[in-house]
């Protein structure tokens, strides 16, 4: 499994020797490159300082004062994580063609990302033990000087783990900004597949894109630091003593709803007078059953076979600790800082040269989500590994069981949520995939994120809306997931703040 | 019969023996605790007994039947039969009390004979039998290890080992559990080892006790020859307090810092004498003995312990009953009661 | 006892196995059968969604359409050679069949087939035909400009008086196919100073619709684009088009490049027949008439297939005379990736 991650890495690799150094260079070292660096660098920075602000000020506004309302904010807030990049775009830019560029890609990222940085800080916040605040507060501090020196530091895995999730998810982002006419590395490619299919260029592309991800990888890693900190405990018994917001009080209503009404009530307004007022609205209830039945198929396939592969890399790298195990592990983490557009590519390649009766099957694409998604599955099944301890199977074996029933009996009911988790996550990144099942589809197999896709790149919004809104539909169920912050999955993002 | 004959066994991690050639011998239905203090290589042994571990050589063999050991396939853990409580009980979250307990039963007796068997474990550890539903985090740390051990005991198995089962526990709790385990097991008439660094606990529940240090066996009896005939002056000072001090010995007589003593077998010449605090008498009343100033009293109601400075400079404890006892400055003299152990060859501490 | 975890598996395996099963089907196609023909499909998905429906009925035949681009088709067959899934290309542009024939991989079609197509729009050897043409245009926002105000040559946008005033869309397979054209017509030397003229004067758009929309809005003073954006949606509603108008270079300039849409048979289908039987109706009048009746307004080839007359005469457009075979499409992604618009 590992080794099938490796393959789009192995192909742009191969692919630069291929090139040769000097083409190389002239393809690298292009005023092209120049701008899109400079756009996909400024637009990440922007983004997750943007997402960090807001995600921690509306987790801190939610958890720890006496905002009014504050449970009914929480579900409102984490809602857009339902509302696929690309469809608040589409939202936003068919209101008003003027929401493009950088302002307009800005604006839509930052509402469509920010629940990634939320979430985890929300459940890091709710699982701090009062008892370090009360401590610092009797030592004299002010409650806002125990924020700042107390409750801030322990913070910072959850938002840095957020922050680079949001920078890794800006880097493959492509509808989005495609639509927002803002050209990133990620569209760049795209345009460059669109003209050459298998281009030198788009793969030097690529690989400048693969070492962008990679320092963001590093910096994250030596921002954390070597710090450890203090393992918190699984829920707290007591919360905190919520912050009186006083005379800020209504203001800060108004704030919060102003995210709220911009990140979830302009896209559903824009989508319903779409779906009402739209010219080329249409309810084609064949092709729209159609693509929702091979979405919603393809996903559970992908989410499976996923979730499935995850296991034994979770197994080596929890159990058998050591230098391969940690390769391996990281190394479906380096797979994953390409765009789907390359996998896709990717695997086109090698299937036709190397297996050719697979390219165009269901079987592949399967294979592309599970090389793309890995890494969600990975750390969600890996935060459930690590809560059933291998003295657990010393029992069972004392107790007569073999090394397979021990594991039917004892880990994988014990991983059972995690694997759930892990799985809801996989679905969700899958159905609102767009470039790799684009490539890689069977003859005549389209999805809601692909029919979404072609409509509304011919600006047929009416026509879009029916398929934007099934995959908002089709995306509640796992949101609402995680939506739980004790879930597997946002435990993960708290504890590995590895990207998803 | 022995239940359980380990041979010579070695077990090393990286350059370190871990397990150096142990050799020990447990009787049928004998409750044996391994006694050391953490690092000793206590719990290597008992993970190479459980099969979790292979020796390098050195055999081990369940009655007549070799499970590991030189030019022996080595058996899995799963067919040894052996029962194996951890440290905190370790008893599966996602089951209840009684799906715990039949845990290790054969499918076809998981049933209803499963339900009667998992009464039968209640009722042998103690605990109500409406405890079946329960689920482990609904248990206090003692009724964990009781569900443990219950657990354990329900397939029958040919030994129980338990490492640390009780470590966690609070010191009230720690009795009464240790207690009701020992006669659970004495009920069913099982084997067990168990590992522990608390010499009240390997006292106190053992019918042999083996103690270990730096991966060796120094010394394997029955507890009382343990306290009272330690293999070495570190086994004296690690099993029980002990007063250790230089001597010269002439026959069965020697002199020391306490004065003239009785020993318990004849030496002659340099020797390191070991003293029982509770053989050092404390005389509040009268001047005989060696003199010397109460530097510090710990008093436990039943008795108390008490630091002496030797007038010549030694610091020794003593321990005494009674309702009278020095404080702190106090004048007394000291006389060792009764016979006193001489080791020739041993070096000081 | 506690049954629940059992259950719970049984559960899971339960859904496992149905999702595997469903994955199988569909990989295999195997509930809906093998089609009887495979279209890898570059011209707009809109218009073959209308027509093969036509196709299937009058034939019988089961067709499966793929939809991508020009060039990304192209060179996807050429990638798939001999294990290529599909039996016919239609393109939107010829450069993409270009690339495909040099590749070897069309095989000769039957003289039926083109017989209804002028010669001037099928390549010599017959290895694909024409079946649909645009002419390039202008278009310009009535507001800001007349049609006096609009440049004699498409060569002239590369002027600075254009700067920041004209919209194209660079990534589209439409304008690749112009500047091909150019290149044919006007030489690597000219192209390269055009294209480094347009990527510093042009406003760079996602695709025709929005360089339409950009010019209607106001945005931009003038952009380019084919003819059929803009009839489309006078046809439709208009919203976009009302506050623009179409200027035609004519006059043989590059400007008045009619790009022709190809449709070809790989040599390694095994539904020869099929295709051959898909192309002849393609060429042949009703299909052709079809397509002019569409909301396509693309220039159908066949002289017997009259289009809306709304839309500008074929016989007026003037273009230059260009070679269908000749159009080089790699050269032009090399010359537009090193002006920087790719």
């Amino acid at each position: 499994m590992a080794l099938l991650a490796l393959v789009p890495l192995a192909y742009v690799a191969s692919y630069v020797v291929i090139i040769g150094p000097v083409d190389l260079w002239q393809l690298v070292a292009r005023p092209r490159i120049a701008e899109l660096l400079r756009n996909t660098v400024t637009l990440a920075v922007a983004c997750m300082a943007a997402t960090a602000v807001l995600g921690v000020a509306l987790a801190v506004l939610v958890e720890r004062t006496d905002l009014p309302g504050r449970r009914l904010w929480h579900g409102l807030l984490v809602a857009p994580l339902a509302v696929p990049a690309f469809v608040n775009g589409y939202a936003w830019v068919s209101l008003d063609r003027s929401i493009n560029g950088f302002g307009g890609a800005f604006l839509v990222v930052t509402l469509s990302y920010y629940p990634l940085v939320y979430l985890p800080v929300v459940a890091m916040l709710r699982r701090l033990d009062p008892a370090l605040e009360e401590s610092a507060w009797s030592l004299g501090h002010s409650r806002t000087r125990t924020f700042r020196t107390v409750v801030l530091p322990q913070l910072r895995p959850a938002l840095l783990g957020g922050a680079l999730l949001v920078g890794l998810h800006l880097l493959a982002e492509f509808g989005a900004l495609s639509l927002l006419r803002f050209p990133t590395f990620t569209t760049a490619i795209y345009d460059q597949y669109g003209s050459t299919f298998n281009g030198a260029a788009a793969t030097a592309m690529a690989g400048v894109l693969v070492l962008l991800c990679l320092v963001l990888l590093l910096a994250e890693l030596r921002l954390r630091g070597d710090r450890r900190y203090a393992r918190v405990g699984r829920g707290a018994a007591r919360s905190a003593v919520p912050l009186a917001l006083g005379t800020w009080r209504w203001p800060l209503v108004a704030t919060v709803g102003a995210v709220v009404v911009l990140a979830i009530g302009v896209p559903a307004f824009s989508l319903v007078r779409w779906l009402l007022v739209g010219t080329s609205t249409e309810f084609p209830l064949g092709e729209l059953a159609q693509a929702l039945v091979s979405t919603v198929v393809l996903a559970l396939a992908g989410a499976v076979a996923t979730t499935l592969a995850a296991i034994p890399v979770v197994w080596l790298a929890v159990r058998h600790r050591g230098w391969a195990s940690t390769v391996i592990e990281r190394s479906t983490y380096v797979a994953n800082a390409l765009p789907g557009i390359v996998v896709g590519l990717a695997l086109v390649v090698a299937s036709l040269r190397l297996v050719p009766v697979v390219y165009q099957t269901a079987g592949l694409l399967v294979a592309a989500y599970a090389i793309l998604f890995l890494p969600r599955a990975v750390v969600t099944v890996r935060a459930g590994l690590e809560q059933a301890p291998v003295v657990l199977d010393d029992v069972a074996h004392g107790l007569g069981l073999g090394p397979l029933a021990t594991a039917r009996r004892v880990t994988l009911p014990l991983i059972a949520p995690s694997l759930g988790a892990g799985a809801a996550l996989v679905f969700l990144a899958i159905s609102t995939e767009l470039t790799a099942t684009l490539m890689l589809s069977p003859i005549g197999t389209s999805t809601l994120a692909t029919e979404f896709w072609s409509a509304s790149s011919e600006l047929r919004y009416g026509a879009a809306a029916p398929y934007a809104l099934l995959l908002v539909l089709v995306s509640i169920p796992a949101t609402v997931l995680l939506m739980r912050t004790d879930s597997p999955a946002t435990t993960a993002a708290v504890e590995e703040r590895v990207p998803a | 019969m022995s239940s359980l004959t380990i041979t010579g066994v070695t077990r090393s991690f990286g350059s370190t023996r871990a397990v150096d050639d142990v050799t020990l011998e447990v009787p049928h239905g004998s409750f044996t605790t391994v006694l050391g203090p953490s690092g000793c290589g206590k719990t290597t042994l008992l993970r190479l007994i459980a099969g979790f571990l292979v020796p390098e050589s050195g055999t081990i063999a369940f009655g007549s039947t070799v499970v590991a050991g030189d030019g022996v396939r080595p058996m899995p853990p799963q067919t040894r039969r052996v029962g194996y409580v951890p440290q905190e009980g370790a008893l599966f979250p996602h089951l209840d009390v009684a799906a715990n307990i039949a845990f290790g039963l054969p499918r076809d007796e998981r049933g209803t004979t499963g339900e009667d068997r998992v009464a039968e474990m209640l009722d042998l550890v103690e605990l109500p039998r409406d405890f079946r539903d329960r689920r482990p985090d609904e248990l206090s740390g003692g009724q964990q290890q009781r569900v443990a051990l219950a657990r354990s005991l329900a397939p029958a198995p040919a030994v129980v080992l338990l490492d640390e089962p009780f470590s966690s526990l609070d010191a009230g709790l720690r009795g009464s559990t240790a207690r009701a385990v020992r006669r659970a097991l004495q009920a069913t008439n099982t084997t067990a080892l168990l590992v522990t660094h608390d010499q009240n606990e390997a006292l106190s529940l053992a019918d042999q006790v083996a103690v270990m240090r730096g991966g060796r066996l120094v010394q394997s009896a029955p507890p009382s020859e343990v306290y009272l005939s330690p293999s070495d002056p570190q086994v004296a000072e690690f099993v029980g307090r002990a007063v250790v001090l230089p001597g010269t010995a002439r026959g069965t007589r020697a002199t020391c810092a306490l004065g003239e003593v009785v020993l318990t077998a004849p030496a002659e010449g340099d020797v390191a004498l070991m003293v029982r605090p509770e053989q050092v008498f404390v005389d509040l009343a009268h001047a005989e003995g060696v003199r010397g100033t109460v530097e510090e009293v710990s008093y436990y109601g039943h008795d108390c312990a008490v630091q002496v400075r030797l007038d010549e400079g030694t610091s020794v404890l003593a321990r005494m009953a009674g309702v009278r006892h020095p404080v702190a400055g106090d004048p007394v003299h000291l006389r060792v009661t009764g016979l006193v152990r001489a080791y020739t060859s041993a070096g000081l501490p | 006892m506690t049954t629940s975890p059992r259950r719970s598996a049984t559960r899971v395996s339960v859904a496992l196995a149905s999702t595997l099963l469903t994955a199988s089907t569909l990989s295999g196609c195997g509930v809906f059968g093998s089609p009887d023909l495979v279209i890898y499909n570059a011209q707009h998905e809109q218009l073959l969604d209308e027509l093969v429906p036509l196709f299937e009925e009058e034939s019988g035949l089961d067709v499966e359409l793929r939809h991508g681009k020009d060039l990304e088709m192209a060179n996807q067959i050429t990638e798939e050679g001999e294990d290529s899934p599909a039996d016919v290309f239609l393109t939107e542009n010829s450069p993409a069949m270009t690339i495909v024939d040099n590749a070897g991989l069309f095989t000769e079609l039957p003289e039926a087939v083109t017989a209804t197509i002028p010669d001037d729009y099928v390549p010599a050897d017959r290895t694909w035909t024409g079946f649909l043409a645009r002419s390039t245009v202008a278009m310009y926002n009535t507001d800001t400009m007349t049609e006096a105000d609009m440049p004699a040559s498409i060569l002239d946008f590369a002027d600075p008086e254009w700067e920041g005033r004209v919209a194209f869309s660079p990534t589209g397979a439409d304008f690749q196919a112009i500047v091909s054209a150019v290149l044919e017509l006007e030489g690597e030397e000219a192209t390269r100073t055009w294209l480094e003229g347009l990527e510093a004067n042009g406003v760079i758009v996602q695709n025709n619709l929005v360089v339409m929309q950009s010019v209607d809005s106001g945005e931009v003073d003038a952009g380019i684009a084919y003819h059929y954006y803009w009839y489309r949606d006078r046809e439709e509603n208009g919203t976009d088009s009302d506050t623009s108008a179409l200027h035609f270079f004519g006059d043989q300039d590059p400007g008045a490049f009619l790009s022709i849409s190809g449709a070809g048979i790989l040599a390694s289908s095994e539904k020869q027949a099929e295709a051959e039987e898909f192309l002849t109706w393609l060429t042949g009048t009703e299909a052709q008439q079809a397509m002019a009746e569409s909301y396509a307004l693309e220039y159908p080839l066949n002289p017997d297939a009259s289009l809306n007359p709304e839309v500008k005469p074929f016989g007026e457009l003037e273009p230059p005379q260009v070679d269908v075979s000749s159009l080089n499409g790699p050269q032009v992604t090399d010359l537009m990736t090193e002006a920087g618009l790719l």
